[in-house]
């Protein structure tokens, strides 16, 4: 399986570089480099550019990043950010949801009791199913990216936050659900197959045994999605819903590369943050929940 | 396991606290954003068209929709579905194979045991190059996207170079880490047995962290397949152009069909990199 695999993918690549048009000589050549060179020029900001026209009381680089900032800046950072945290608690519930109802372990007669369905035998089919077709869901959820999923919701919610809302908690959840999965199913059982033969229900044992037991692992996945969503937040915007995206786009449309390359900076640093803080978030986590 | 123990009175634990943290962040962004439940409720034309698109996905197409407009020279759907999914293939693998040598360059230069022997090296190198990292990946792939359409025109190489910047960022701080954090001893005793420090790295610690990092490449692989399709919204031929086009026309059995393709092609990697997870594991 090893071999095959690897050779599946050095076969693969060969393949799709040999008969693709992909060309890095093109990006190159005379054109592109006339190109490159006009967007570099539009691409300074205006004060500093020579012959542009500067807007009154933008004069400055200074005053002309307030200017942005106050134009568009803040009010993207900030939606961006409240639909990345709102998606992210809404993944998060669904997500562990998904993964209890996805553990194949709890998902038994006996829960965590290995080998012990004698008599049980129907039931632990139904769960074994219930569990195997939560596993599928997960799959479907994140085998379609946020992007297009926010593109199908958006024309059928008009433009409100919801679209990118759902559409990043549809595609984290079944991330989530399956990290979920894996965090139950690598328990540490005995603690639990003792509740479980005292006499716990299945529900008991989730809610007094899995769900303390799981919490520390599936945090520090939510703060590691928490990160994606934020990156992936700004750019839903440039589907026309309020985000750091959306004035972006504007901004392309309006050939004003220089607010462009800002609005990216701008994004790129709140990535960086949300970076930090999940990572501050991660190592408190670290140290015991 | 010291928080087995029962909290008195209305002290609250530390898992409760993170917890309502949590919460009262939602909230507090779900009304900064000025959410209402009814919206989500589709009304009017969104109600209609949400019945249409529910009810096509159980009968996706198998031939074009459009009747009459066809273009003369226009592949059956079929073979244009797969040739929408094959480019969005050939663009991930362009683009996760350059991702994967610039990564593992970049990885190894970053992580500490590559520069175990020469410390003093590493302080020098280790702060530019984790803010290059940081800075190639915090920037999403779709936005170098339009930088470099707008810097250099449509161009296959242009969405290669847009996914392979934020995907070597992250390959590279991913095998970084995993390059660090794995066991140190077999290294130490390469060391003691006197390999100089390029072969106690190369042979102490490179295989260990190999598992791992073709664990992490592949699973990457699948993000970058998502992606390359995302990039079709953006006039490259991979298979979100293609959905994007039946969308607007109204074509919604067209979408599911692309809709399933992509599913298929991210169960099929999925199915793989589960039987590779199984062999690494046992």
């Amino acid at each position: 399986m090893l071999r095959w695999s690897a050779w599946a993918a050095v076969g693969l690549t060969g393949l799709a570089w040999s008969i693709s048009d992909i060309d890095f000589a093109d990006l190159f050549s005379a054109r592109r480099m006339d190109n490159l060179e006009r967007f570099l020029v539009r691409a300074t900001p205006a004060p500093l550019r020579e012959g542009a026209a500067v807007v009154e009381g933008e004069s400055t680089l200074g005053s002309w990043t307030m200017s942005q900032l106050q134009q568009y800046g803040y009010d993207g950072l900030l939606a961006t950010l409240c639909i990345s945290v709102v998606a992210i608690v809404l993944a998060g519930l669904v997500g562990a949801l998904l993964g209890a109802f996805g553990a194949r372990n709890l998902m038994s007669a006996h829960p965590f009791v290995p080998h012990a369905t004698a008599g049980h035998g129907d039931c632990s089919h139904a769960l074994d199913r219930v569990a195997a077709v939560v596993r599928f869901l997960c799959i479907l959820l994140r085998a379609v990216p946020e992007y297009i999923w926010a593109y199908l919701l958006l024309a059928m919610l008009g433009p409100n936050a919801w679209p990118a809302i759902l559409a990043l908690a549809i595609h984290n959840a079944g991330i989530l659900g399956r990290l979920g999965c894996e965090t139950v199913e690598n328990l540490s059982s005995p603690p639990l197959r003792a509740m479980s033969m005292a006499g716990a229900t299945r529900k008991e044992v989730a809610i007094a045994g899995v769900f303390p037991m799981a919490l520390g692992r599936y945090l520090l996945y939510f703060f590691y999605r928490f990160e994606t969503c934020v990156r992936e937040a700004t750019v839903l915007g440039m589907l026309g819903i309020v985000s750091l995206g959306y004035y972006l786009f504007e901004a392309r449309a309006h050939d004003r590369y220089d607010v462009l390359l800002f609005l990216v900076l701008l994004g790129s640093l709140l990535v960086m943050l949300a970076d930090v803080t999940s990572d501050v978030a991660r190592r408190w986590l670290r140290r015991g929940v | 396991m010291p928080d087995l123990a029962v909290s008195s009175g209305w002290s609250l634990t530390r898992r409760a606290r993170i917890l309502s943290i949590i919460a009262a962040l939602g909230l507090l962004a779900y009304f900064g954003l000025g959410l209402r439940l009814a919206d989500l409720l589709p009304e009017g034309n969104g109600a209609d068209l949400v019945k249409d698109f529910l009810a096509a996905a159980f009968r996706p197409a198998f031939t074009y929709e459009a009747t009459g407009f066809l273009p003369e020279h226009a592949p059956p759907f079929l073979l244009k579905v797969a040739i929408g999914l094959w480019n969005t293939l050939v663009y991930a693998i362009a683009a996760i194979s350059l991702a994967f040598v610039a990564g593992l360059a970049l990885g190894v230069l970053a992580s500490a045991s590559f520069w175990q022997a020469r410390p003093a090296a590493f302080g020098l190198v280790r702060w530019p190059l984790r803010f290059l990292l940081t800075a190639m990946r915090s920037v999403h792939e779709l936005l170098w996207a339009l930088i470099l359409l707008a810097a250099l025109g449509l161009n296959p190489a242009a969405a290669v170079l847009a996914i392979l910047i934020p995907y070597a960022g992250t390959l590279g701080k991913v095998f970084s880490e995993m390059l660090d954090e794995n066991d140190g001893r077999p290294a130490d005793a390469l060391h003691q047995i006197g390999a100089a420090p390029l072969q106690v790295f190369l042979f102490g610690r490179l295989p260990r962290a190999l598992p791992d990092i073709a664990a992490y490449t592949f699973y990457r692989f699948e993000c970058a397949v998502r992606s390359s399709a995302v990039l079709g919204f953006f006039g490259f031929t991979t298979v979100g152009l293609y959905l994007k086009q039946s969308f607007e026309n109204l074509h919604y059995r067209e979408v599911w069909t692309y809709l399933y393709g992509l599913i298929l092609v991210v169960l099929i990697l999925e199915a793989w990199s589960a039987q590779l997870r199984r062999r690494f594991v046992v």
